[in-house]
């Protein structure tokens, strides 16, 4: 970032060869995460620092502004015991202080020096660091009047200077933090009770994500002042650097934007020849780059805490001042500094407390969801019902992909984009390139380019497959977050401030750069929403186990009952023909034997006709029987040649020289069971031919294409869109209110004898062998004049 | 075989069925065409494997001194039925030149495919007209028994 700015700074920094100072160095800054914030060379000059020797507290190093400070110029003191400064006995003080107290790299309150004359009184803080000793001086109180605001509210405690009563103070402040509910409510609170006790205009709590771009969590300002909350900003606004210093320091107060900068004489310790290390200093030189970019937003103050989780840094509490400089004198900056220090040891706690809230709900949504699940039998309902899979969990939408088809539900990228996501997902999860049987991700499109095309709607996604084969998935989407950030107060609207270097580090110019680093990215999902996936899915994976076992089990018990039909149909063929033929041979032999008169004759002719006709009605139920049963032989099959088939198999029927069977064009070729469709023909074919009493017996066979027969209202809704083959006759008709009829099993419309005699088994058979082709069949007739069988023959389509 | 007493040193007929109404009327056609050969039945497909093994009842002295030149199989039986039984004297080493052709009241396709694959050497369905049923039973002695030339052994006094 900040390319904008003096290129001539290359390879090696000007100060590679002479010691870093920001006054002298600052405004060369190309890059923020290069410069060296620790060793500024500078400090702040509202206080001065002394670096002391620890063995005799001589003085090494001095701020150029020590006249103006302590009253002397730095070459009075530079070799000279701190005590030409603080006294023999505060002298002492620091020595017993660097024996006992623990000051390395942690400064500790040592004194207050009184007011002297043109002096104001000062805090005297000290620290250790590489060997050196520290001596930070500040102005004991505020640097300006109270302004009336919020530390108005602070009770005074009695009895000392000017203290307030800091500690009844923080205990109220502690006692609000512990009852809040949520990581929220808790940041809130926070921010609060920083502004009550700094006086400072705007506190933010400013949340750093896993990318390292901030967001203003919750915040507390004058009530003038524009909204920030929700606004977020890019990475590069604090820089690694100064990441990592809030990683190790508490609090950094810039009472002062625009304050000057007091450089430190000499630039190097001479005890180690190394600049010194001000990363625990309160009065630390301020980084050109960060004053500018406040002073660009108008803040004319600020004060700085670091909020951690776990000791990792999780956010800052960011404090502007905009009505002139704001000192916050060294107590009061260690109450707040104890106020965050409080704050991260509880965050975690209030984190859990939310997590374990949020988890409690998407558990409760998820039994819901299961229960009707369950009693539906469909996983459906957890899109259309309610609640939904969108019940507890935070996303735009979701999807299921369950029974061949989407169940969708909120905002979701279309179907067709959903088939091509779900393929992938399915070759990842089983690439084992993902170790838990959980997808998720809040930037789809980094791992799934084509994802891109609907990072409006579903730039995050967590799903999880619900079989072995990837047949089912279920998923949830989040927006982009570009689409969900509250973009109010965004500072585009405003004029905009330049700084004294031109328009860089601007609010501006941090927004461009945050749609950067935000594109085609969602929120990411907490562990708490890929936790109640996983268990919603292992929940949803038993459900559908145990419905496997109870279809197995009714697998188990048809496979019995297709059995046991065999069995019948053994008892039906044997047990029941074998008495039949010795009934006929009975019959037949007295026949022979005696010479009946004309009424036994008659008796006994009717008793084997009887035989006979129970045969092929046994005969007829058996081959009814198989044909439920049997599985077809699937084939692409030339209709034309099977239809020659069927008509040399009623030939006999058609030699009495007055039959004609015709097809007026080739017939095309259907995916099905050639020897059961041939048998279709045959019946619908000696069907036409027998129920004829025509002198010229005329029958047709032929086809409706696909097209035509979509546009034929009186076909059955099933037949749009497929082949429909007919079998026309100009033979004696069929009232249409027998239509129904003539498909029941030996169902006659007809005297047993008329047209040839027949069992009436023919047409239900043919029915049952086009349902077996999961086709219809139906008829078109009129009395006298003729009918017309159609069937179609839809297995193709399903296989 | 034009005599109508059984010669004992001709190989006989084995036939499996359990209806006695059959049974007779086999009998009947044997005799009317000049079988002299014994004929001896079985009741089921258990049965039948005992007689040929030597170790079954048979009809009259128990068992069979001579492998049959023909066996005449009814498929439904109780025990071991016909098929269980076609199919062991068809994997018999010993028994498998012997033919075996089925009479059965079944014509269930899946039967006929079963025989064929199990080795049957004809499937035929009894029909119901008693008629029919002679003439069918009159063809097939005279084809099995007269017009095909069956393996030397079946023919040969051991």
């Amino acid at each position: 970032m900040h390319e904008n700015l003096t290129p001539e700074v290359g390879s090696s920094a000007p100060w590679d060869a002479q010691p870093y100072s920001i006054k002298r160095h600052g405004l060369n800054i190309t890059n923020c995460d290069s410069e060296p914030v620790r060793t500024p060379g500078c400090i702040q000059a509202h206080g001065a620092l002394l670096v002391l020797r620890p063995s005799d507290l001589s003085v090494l190093q001095a701020s150029e502004n020590t006249q103006a400070i302590l009253g002397h110029e730095p070459r009075e003191l530079l070799g000279h015991s701190v005590a030409t400064v603080v006294g023999d006995e505060r002298a002492a003080r620091l020595r017993s202080i660097l024996a006992t107290e623990p000051t390395d790299r942690n400064p500790i309150y040592a004194f207050t020096l009184p007011a002297n004359g043109q002096l104001v009184a000062l805090d005297a803080t000290l620290h250790t660091i590489d060997g050196a000793a520290l001596l930070e001086f500040e102005a004991a109180t505020q640097s300006q009047p109270e302004t009336g605001t919020a530390t108005g509210s602070v009770p005074a405690a009695p009895g000392r200077r000017h203290d307030p009563d800091y500690y009844s103070f923080i205990k109220k402040s502690v006692a609000r933090l512990q009852t809040a509910d949520t990581v929220k409510n808790f940041c809130q609170a926070l921010a609060d009770e920083v502004r009550l006790l700094s006086g400072l205009d705007r506190v933010m709590i400013y949340k750093l994500h896993a990318d390292n771009h901030g967001e203003v969590f919750a915040e507390s300002r004058r009530s003038d002042l524009d909204p920030w909350l929700g606004l977020h900003y890019p990475a590069e606004d604090i820089p690694k650097p100064a990441r990592d210093i809030f990683a190790k320091t508490w609090i950094r107060p810039v009472p002062d934007i625009q304050g000057a900068l007091a450089e430190m004489t000499p630039l190097v310790n001479p005890d180690t020849g190394k600049p010194v290390d001000m990363t625990f200093c309160a009065l630390r030189g301020v980084s050109v780059m960060y004053t500018e970019y406040l002073q660009n937003m108008g803040v004319s103050a600020g004060l700085t805490m670091s909020l951690r989780r776990d000791s990792m840094l999780w956010g800052l509490i960011a404090c502007h001042h905009y009505s002139g400089p704001h000192h916050v004198p060294y107590e009061l900056r260690a109450a707040c500094e104890f106020l965050a220090q409080v704050a991260s040891l509880q965050h975690r706690a209030i984190e859990d407390r939310e997590n374990a809230a949020y988890r409690l709900r998407l558990d409760e949504v998820n039994q819901q969801l299961l229960s009707i699940a369950a009693q539906t039998d469909s996983l459906a309902s957890m899109t259309d019902g309610e609640p939904s899979l969108l019940g507890a969990m935070h996303a735009g939408g979701a999807a299921l992909f369950h029974r061949d088809r989407w169940w969708l539900v909120g905002q979701t990228p279309t179907e067709l984009q959903l088939q091509a996501l779900g393929h992938w997902l399915v070759a990842r999860l089983e690439g084992g390139s993902v170790a838990s049987s959980v997808y998720a991700t809040h930037a789809l499109a980094a791992d799934y380019p084509a994802g891109a095309a609907f990072a409006d709607v579903a730039s995050g996604v967590l799903a999880a497959p619900l079989s072995r084969s990837g047949q089912n998935l279920m998923m949830w989407f989040r927006p982009e977050v570009q689409k969900t950030v509250n973009w109010g107060g965004n500072p585009r609207d405003k004029p905009q401030v330049t700084g004294p270097h031109g328009p860089r580090l601007t609010p501006r110019r941090s927004f461009e750069l945050f749609s950067e680093s935000v594109h085609l990215q969602s929120t990411p999902w907490l562990q708490v929403e890929i936790d109640a996936v996983a268990r919603l899915r292992a929940l949803i994976m038993e459900l559908v186990i145990v419905r496997a076992e109870r279809l197995s089990g009714l697998n188990a018990d048809l496979a019995r009952s297709n059995e046991e039909l065999d069995a019948f149909a053994y008892v039906a063929s044997h047990d029941l023909k074998e008495p039949l033929r010795g009934i006929y041979k009975y019959a037949q032999q007295m026949m022979e034997a005696t010479p009946a008169n004309e009424d036994e004759k008659r008796k006994l002719d009717g008793l084997m006709r009887l035989t006979l006709r129970m045969d092929s009605l046994l005969d007829s139920l058996l081959h009814f029987s198989r044909v439920g049963r049997e599985e077809l032989t699937l084939e692409n099959v030339d209709m034309n040649e099977v239809l020659a088939e069927a008509i040399e198999m009623v030939g006999s029927r058609t030699d009495d020289g007055r039959t004609q069977i015709v097809a007026p064009r080739a017939l095309p070729s259907a995916m099905c069971d050639r020897v059961r469709v041939r048998e279709v023909l045959v019946n619908l074919l000696s069907n036409a031919i027998k129920y004829n009493d025509k002198d010229s017996k005329c029958v047709e066979v032929g086809y409706v294409g696909a097209q035509e027969a979509s546009l034929r209202s009186a076909f059955p809704a099933e037949a749009k869109g497929q082949t429909v083959y007919y079998v026309r006759d100009n033979g004696i008709g069929i009232a249409s209110r027998h239509f129904d009829q003539v498909f029941k099993m030996f169902k006659r419309l007809h005297g047993r004898e008329d047209f040839g005699g027949g069992t009436g088994a023919g047409l239900t058979i043919v029915r049952k062998l086009v349902e077996r082709h999961r086709g219809q069949v139906w008829l078109e007739s009129i009395a006298g004049e003729g009918s017309t069988f159609f069937f179609t023959l839809s297995a193709a389509d399903d296989n | 075989m034009t005599t109508s007493t059984p010669s004992t040193f001709a190989a006989p007929i084995v036939v499996v069925e359990d209806s006695d109404e059959d049974f007779d009327t086999l009998r009947e056609v044997a005799a009317a065409v000049g079988v002299t050969r014994a004929i001896h039945r079985a009741v089921s497909g258990g049965d039948c494997l005992a007689m040929l093994r030597g170790e079954g009842r048979g009809d009259g002295d128990g068992h069979l001194p001579l492998l049959p030149a023909l066996i005449l199989m009814d498929l439904n039986s109780h025990g071991i039925d016909g098929r269980e039984a076609l199919v062991h004297i068809k994997t018999d080493a010993r028994l498998k030149k012997v033919p075996v052709v089925v009479l059965t009241t079944s014509a269930n396709p899946k039967d006929v495919a079963f025989c064929y694959q199990a080795g049957a050497n004809a499937y035929h369905v009894k029909p119901v007209r008693h008629d029919q049923y002679l003439l069918l039973l009159r063809s097939l002695m005279h084809y099995w028994l007269d017009s095909v030339m069956l393996d030397a052994t079946l023919v040969k006094v051991d």
